[in-house]
């Protein structure tokens, strides 16, 4: 039981992020997410055939969202790319980053234009850490698809920012000079 | 390079996915290219950021999960569940509900064969023993149990609610104890001196041998379970039948027909109700092929296709606890095997294999049928 309730909190945050990607509600997602380890809990027994719970976990939870969202919305798509998916992506605060609120608002404007897929994509892998292999897996996607769609989403967002902002900007560790 | 493989270096290196020979050529570059580091170094503190949370958030959450899991588990369907999901490991449906850690389920009841035969219930104690030598007594409270040494050597491993009475100094042609409740022996071998086990309603005759004996005074049986060597067992009613198990064979004597037979006759005659009583095998487990007769030797409780009225009285005096249970749940049976764990997980997992209800008042179970939805 005490492991039950560590994966739980361990995978909740993640998972209830991505349903609320789909639904953009939170009731429902956290529905979602408690379905998705009632399923985990039924089928216990044979946790350990599974190869990748992480990425078994976001799948799951891909298919009942997509699931709600057929059950609720008439004519909804059957494609990631044709819906309406909210990205939940989050942001320093722009003090720490010394960037303007607007400028951050530029950005999230940036990541909300960016293709359902990519979006949820990107989310993945920058706020659940998923590897390009897991992430391709979730989505069902390849892992080149995956590769190719971070790199937009990150030139999107850097080419976003103005220049002159550059040089006020302290050095960050992992891409400073050495 | 151009903006797109400046850009894809950048993402594979915040992804934590770039391999060397590709971060030696954005280091390359970026040396080279000093006002594109700093666009990098922006784009890498804007996104290192990840979500915080909240424990209390999460906390909460759980608690409602587990909620509707106990919900869940009268009315077995997911809502948002379609059938496609089932298929994502192969097989879901085919399997036996089965193992968690140390739990086996099996639905159903497992088949055994019975043949009939009879058995004794009596208070009397019954030992031919010497009254007048000083008797030893080892018994054993509900909630614990015990393992001793005979005089002669010989192990025994005591379950709960159990007594065992003997000679003290156990001189003497035969060695000769006294059991009610649950004992596993293994007898050290003196065939000069055979050791008798004697319960209420079975007396146990061994040579060299390891068995386990199961002899409440409030269980419906009484059985002898061989696991190697070979035991006599001779009925009380009436000594001269005389059975002779073969290892892995089990002994099972009805204490109930006894009891109605008790009324009516004395126990120095024969009865004219036919004996019942049933010759089974010893059950192994698959996984690791120990009997499960005596499973509780290793401190494991076990419970093997038993009715709900049986398993309460094992948990009764595993536990140390008064079980209550609602007659419509009384014939349910189940199965599994547990190691360490605490009273409320084996309800627990009982209950996820059977519908019903329990409440833990300390040290009181009561056990209900699940309201159906």
């Amino acid at each position: 039981m005490k492991a039950y309730q560590e994966l739980y909190f361990l995978f909740f945050d993640g998972l209830h992020r991505f349903s609320f990607s789909f639904v953009k509600s939170k009731e429902v997602a956290e529905e979602i997410v408690s379905d998705v380890f009632i399923k985990i809990w039924q089928m216990r027994s044979r946790i350990t055939e599974i190869n990748n719970l992480k990425v078994y976990l976001y799948t799951v939870t891909k298919n009942f969202s997509i699931n709600y969202i057929h059950r609720n919305y008439k004519n909804a798509s059957l494609s990631i790319d044709e819906m309406d998916i909210e990205p939940v992506v989050e942001l320093s605060n722009p003090e720490e980053l010394f960037i303007s609120a607007e400028m951050l608002n530029t950005i999230r404007q940036v990541i909300q234009e960016l293709p359902p897929q990519c979006r949820l994509v990107f989310q993945l892998v920058k706020e659940d850490g998923l590897k390009y292999k897991e992430a391709a897996e979730v989505m069902n996607i390849s892992v080149l698809t995956v590769r190719n769609q971070l790199a937009i989403a990150v030139k999107k967002i850097g080419t976003a920012l103005p220049a002159y902002i550059q040089a006020s900007f302290p050095s960050i560790k992992g891409f400073s000079a050495s | 390079m151009t903006e797109e493989r400046f850009w894809l270096l950048i993402s594979l290196k915040l992804s934590g996915e770039a391999l060397t020979e590709e971060l030696a050529e954005l280091e390359a570059y970026l040396q080279d290219h000093p006002e594109k580091r700093m666009q990098a170094e922006r784009v890498n503190a804007i996104l290192l950021t990840s979500s915080k949370t909240s424990a209390l958030h999460k906390e909460a959450a759980f608690n409602k999960h587990m909620q509707r899991l106990s919900n869940h588990l009268s009315e077995p369907v997911l809502q948002y569940e379609s059938k496609d999901d089932k298929d994502l490991v192969p097989d879901e449906k085919k399997r036996n509900p089965s193992i968690y850690k140390k739990l086996a389920w099996v639905t159903g009841i497992a088949a055994s064969l019975f043949i009939a035969w009879f058995a004794i219930f009596d208070f009397s104690p019954g030992t031919k023993t010497d009254e007048s030598t000083a008797q030893n007594t080892i018994s054993t409270k509900r909630g614990s149990k015990s393992k001793i040494q005979l005089p002669d050597g010989t192990e025994v491993w005591l379950n709960a609610d159990s007594k065992i009475t003997y000679n003290e100094n156990f001189q003497g042609d035969i060695r000769e104890v006294q059991l009610s409740g649950e004992a596993f022996f293994d007898v050290v071998k003196d065939e000069k001196r055979p050791f008798i086990i004697h319960t209420d309603v079975i007396d146990v005759k061994v040579l060299g041998t390891a068995f386990n004996v199961r002899s409440y005074a409030n269980e419906k049986n009484t059985e002898t379970s061989l696991i190697r060597g070979s035991v006599e067992i001779s009925l009380r009613s009436s000594p001269d039948k005389k059975f002779t198990l073969k290892p892995n064979d089990k002994l099972i004597v009805r204490n109930e027909e006894v009891k109605a037979v008790v009324g009516k006759t004395t126990t120095e005659k024969k009865e004219n109700k036919p004996i019942l009583l049933t010759w089974d095998k010893i059950n192994y487990e698959k996984s690791d092929s120990s009997a499960k007769e005596i499973l509780w030797v290793k401190n494991k409780l076990s419970f093997d296709g038993e009715p709900m009225e049986e398993i309460a009285l094992k948990i009764e005096r595993w536990y140390d606890v008064k079980v209550n249970i609602d007659d419509r749940i009384k014939k349910v049976d189940y199965t599994g095997t547990f190691e360490g764990e605490s009273l409320q997980q084996v309800m627990e997992a009982l209950q996820f294999s059977g519908k019903f209800q329990y409440t833990i008042n300390k040290k009181e179970v009561t056990i209900r049928p699940a309201q159906n939805h």
